[in-house]
C-alpha cells in the first residue's frame, strides 16, 4: 500500500511546480507590484491612523500637557505649574486612601477571579459536550452591562430584605448581617465581590481553552508514576497553561488599576470615601470640582503605575510560551 | 475479571456525576442575579411591595410597560442601537483595512504606525477621557451622535486592528501569489481572495465590538451630558438615581438593558468566547 514511490499524476495544463520557484531571481514581488502595494497600504491605514491620532493620541498628548498646567476648564491660557499637581497629589491624604483601596482591589480582584476561574475550568475540563452549558452560565455575567450588574447586586446587598442578609440568617449567621454597601467597613469588599462575580467567567473561559491543549499523555504518565491529583496539577498541568495564565493575570491586573465603572455605579466612592479609588477620585476632581488638571494628573499616575506590571508580566509570558514551543 | 474492570469505570462515573452536581449548583449561583432581575421585572406591583426581592409569585407585564413608556426605555433602546451599530461598522471596516495593510503590505512607516495603534491598546481610556471632553467641545461634537460614535469607534480600533491583523498574518502567501500571476490587482487580491478568508474573524470582532459599545457607560455619560441620545446604560443609571422609582420598573429597565446582550451572546456564544481568546492569546 505504499504510494510514496509512485509518480503523482499532474493534471493536464498545469505547469510543473518547479516553474513557480524562479530559482536565481530575487525573492519578493517585482517593482511594479511593490509600488502598488505601498500605495494601497498607505491608503488602507490612512483612515485608521486619522481616527487613532485624533481621538486617542492627541487627547493623550493633551493629558500630559494638562498635568503640567493649572486648567479649570475655562481659562484659555492655563498657567504652567510644572510638577505642582504631582507634588500636591503626594501630599493629598485622599489620594493615599484611594491608592490603598486600589491596592486591595488589585490584590483581591486579581487573585480571587484567577483562583475561582482556574477551579471552575478544572472542574469543567473533561465533562464533554455539557461544557457548553457551563461555558454560557459562567461567562454570561462578563458580557452584561455594569449598570445592570450594579442594580441587581444592590438588591442582593440590601440591608433590610436583601438576599445576602436573608441567606446569612437562614444559616444561623444572623449576627453578620449588615447594610453591605452602606457600611464603610464592608462597602469596598461588597463591590469587589460583585466584580469578582462578573470577571471569573472570563478567566474560566480562557483557562478552559488552555486546558484543552494540555498534553493528556503526560498527565496519564504522571498518574501511572503515582502522582496524586495535586501533584499532577502542580507539576504537569499548570506549567503547560502558564503562558495563558500569565496573560489572563496581566489583563485582570491592569483592569484592577483602571477600575472605575462598577465603583462609580454602585457606591460613587462612598460611604465617606470608603470605596474611593483613584479612578473615581480623578473623575470627581475633574468633573465635579472643575479641577481638570489635578484629575488628569491623577489619571496619568494610575496609567504609569500599571505599565511596568503589564510589561513585566508580558515578558514572562513570552519567555514561557517560547519555551513551550521549543523555540 | 469483570468486577476488576467495572469498578474504576463506576468510580469514574460517580466522580463525573459529583462534578456535574457541583457545577450545576455553581451555575445556579452564578445565574441567580439574572433570575432575580427577570422575576422582579415580571412581578405585579403588589407582589413587589409585599416581597420586594423575593422570586415571583405573580406574572405581569406592568413593569415592562411602565419602564418602556414612563421610564423612556423605548427611546433608550433606539439610542443604544444608534450608538452601537455605526461605531461597530467603523471599527470592523477600518480594522480590516488597517489589519490587512499591517499584515501584508509593505509601506514606509509601517512599524511606527503599528506601534502607535498598539499604544492605544496599552493606555486606558480613562487617562485621556478628560482632555477628550474639551477636545470634543471644541470640535462641536459634544452631545452629538457623530461625536459619541467616533469616540466609541476609536476606543475599539486598536484591539480590532490587532485582532484582524493576526488573521491576515496566518494566511499562506501561495494563494496571494497565485492570484497575482492570474493578473489580479492588489485591491482585487484583498477583496476577492483575502477578505473572504477572514470573515469568521471579522464576524467575531463585530459581535465583540457591538457588545462593548452597547455596554459602554463612560462614553455616553461624559460626551452626551445633555441627555440627548441617552442609551440604555446611562438611562438605567439615571433611573437608579431617582429615589422615588419603584423596584419593579427599575428591574424591567435592567431587563430591557441586558436582553439584547443576552440574546446576542447566547446565539453567538462560540464567536464571542473564541474572539476573546484569539484576541487575547495572539496579543
Amino acid at each position: 500500500m505504499s504510494t510514496d514511490t509512485l509518480p503523482v499524476a499532474r493534471p493536464a495544463g498545469e505547469p510543473p511546480r518547479a516553474a513557480f520557484r524562479r530559482r536565481g531571481t530575487p525573492v519578493g514581488p517585482p517593482r511594479v507590484t511593490r509600488g502598488a502595494q505601498t500605495r494601497l497600504g498607505l491608503l488602507m491605514v490612512a483612515p485608521l491612523m486619522v481616527m487613532v491620532v485624533v481621538f486617542v493620541l492627541f487627547p493623550l498628548g493633551n493629558a500630559v500637557y494638562y498635568a503640567f498646567v493649572d486648567f479649570n476648564g475655562i481659562n484659555p491660557r492655563p498657567p504652567f505649574v510644572g510638577f505642582g499637581n504631582f507634588v500636591e497629589l503626594f501630599r493629598d491624604p485622599s489620594v493615599w486612601a484611594a491608592l490603598k483601596n486600589n491596592v486591595i482591589w488589585i490584590v483581591l480582584g486579581t487573585t480571587a477571579p484567577l483562583v475561582i476561574g482556574l477551579a471552575l475550568a478544572l472542574l469543567v475540563w473533561g465533562t464533554g459536550r455539557s461544557s457548553i452549558f457551563y461555558r454560557i452560565a459562567f461567562f454570561v455575567p462578563y458580557v452584561l452591562p455594569q449598570v445592570a450588574i450594579g442594580v441587581v447586586w444592590g438588591w442582593i446587598y440590601d440591608p433590610a430584605r436583601g438576599w445576602l442578609n436573608r441567606a446569612l440568617e437562614a444559616v444561623g449567621l444572623g449576627s453578620l448581617t449588615t447594610g453591605w454597601l452602606g457600611n464603610p467597613d464592608t462597602a469596598l469588599y461588597a463591590v469587589l465581590g460583585t466584580a469578582v462575580w462578573a470577571t471569573c467567567g472570563f478567566v474560566f473561559v480562557i483557562l478552559l481553552s488552555a486546558l484543552r491543549n494540555v498534553d493528556t499523555e503526560l498527565v496519564d504518565a504522571a498518574r501511572i508514576d503515582g502522582a496524586g491529583t495535586l501533584g499532577r496539577l502542580w507539576y504537569v498541568v499548570l506549567p503547560q497553561i502558564m503562558p495563558v495564565f500569565l496573560m489572563v493575570t496581566t489583563i485582570t491586573l491592569v483592569g484592577g488599576f483602571s477600575v472605575f465603572d462598577i465603583v462609580f455605579i454602585m457606591t460613587g466612592g462612598g460611604p465617606a470615601g470608603a470605596t474611593e479609588v483613584l479612578g473615581t477620585y480623578a473623575y470627581g476632581n475633574a468633573f465635579q470640582l472643575n479641577r481638570i488638571s489635578y484629575g488628569t494628573a491623577l489619571a496619568l499616575v494610575i496609567t504609569l503605575m500599571a505599565i511596568p506590571f503589564a510589561i513585566w508580566l508580558n515578558r514572562l509570558q513570552r519567555r514561557l510560551s517560547l519555551q513551550g514551543t521549543g523555540a | 475479571m469483570t468486577t476488576y474492570t467495572a469498578r474504576p469505570v463506576l468510580r469514574r462515573q460517580a466522580a463525573l456525576g459529583g462534578k456535574h452536581l457541583i457545577l450545576l449548583g455553581l451555575s445556579v449561583l452564578m445565574l441567580f442575579p439574572l433570575v432575580l432581575i427577570l422575576s422582579t421585572a415580571l412581578k405585579t406591583d403588589e407582589d413587589v411591595r409585599s416581597n420586594p426581592f423575593g422570586l415571583f409569585s405573580s406574572v405581569s407585564s406592568d413593569n415592562l410597560v411602565t419602564a418602556w413608556t414612563v421610564g423612556n426605555f423605548g427611546d433608550y433602546v433606539l439610542n443604544s442601537f444608534l450608538l452601537s451599530v455605526p461605531s461597530t461598522v467603523i471599527v470592523v471596516v477600518l480594522s480590516t483595512l488597517g489589519g490587512y495593510a499591517f499584515a501584508r503590505l509593505p509601506f514606509p512607516g509601517r512599524s511606527l504606525a503599528f506601534y502607535l495603534v498598539v499604544l492605544g491598546l496599552l493606555v486606558p481610556f480613562f487617562t485621556y477621557m478628560i482632555p477628550l471632553y474639551f477636545q470634543l467641545r471644541g470640535m462641536g461634537l459634544l452631545n452629538t451622535l457623530l461625536g459619541a460614535n467616533l469616540v466609541l469607534a476609536s476606543t475599539g480600533l486598536s484591539f480590532g486592528t490587532f485582532f484582524i491583523r493576526a488573521f491576515f498574518t496566518d494566511l499562506p502567501t501561495e494563494i496571494e501569489e497565485a492570484a497575482r500571476i492570474d493578473g489580479a490587482s492588489e485591491w482585487q487580491i484583498f477583496v476577492r481572495v483575502m477578505l473572504p478568508l477572514v470573515t469568521s474573524g471579522a464576524g467575531a470582532l463585530a459581535v465583540f465590538t457591538f457588545l462593548q459599545n452597547w455596554n459602554n457607560f463612560l462614553v455616553p455619560l461624559l460626551y452626551l451630558p445633555s441627555g440627548s441620545y441617552r442609551p440604555l446604560t446611562t438611562g438605567l443609571y439615571l433611573f437608579l438615581g431617582g429615589r422615588s422609582v419603584d423596584i419593579g420598573p427599575l428591574a424591567a429597565g435592567a431587563l430591557i438593558t441586558i436582553l439584547p446582550v443576552m440574546v446576542l451572546f447566547v446565539v453567538m456564544q462560540r464567536q464571542v468566547t473564541q474572539g476573546f481568546l484569539s484576541g487575547a492569546v495572539k496579543g
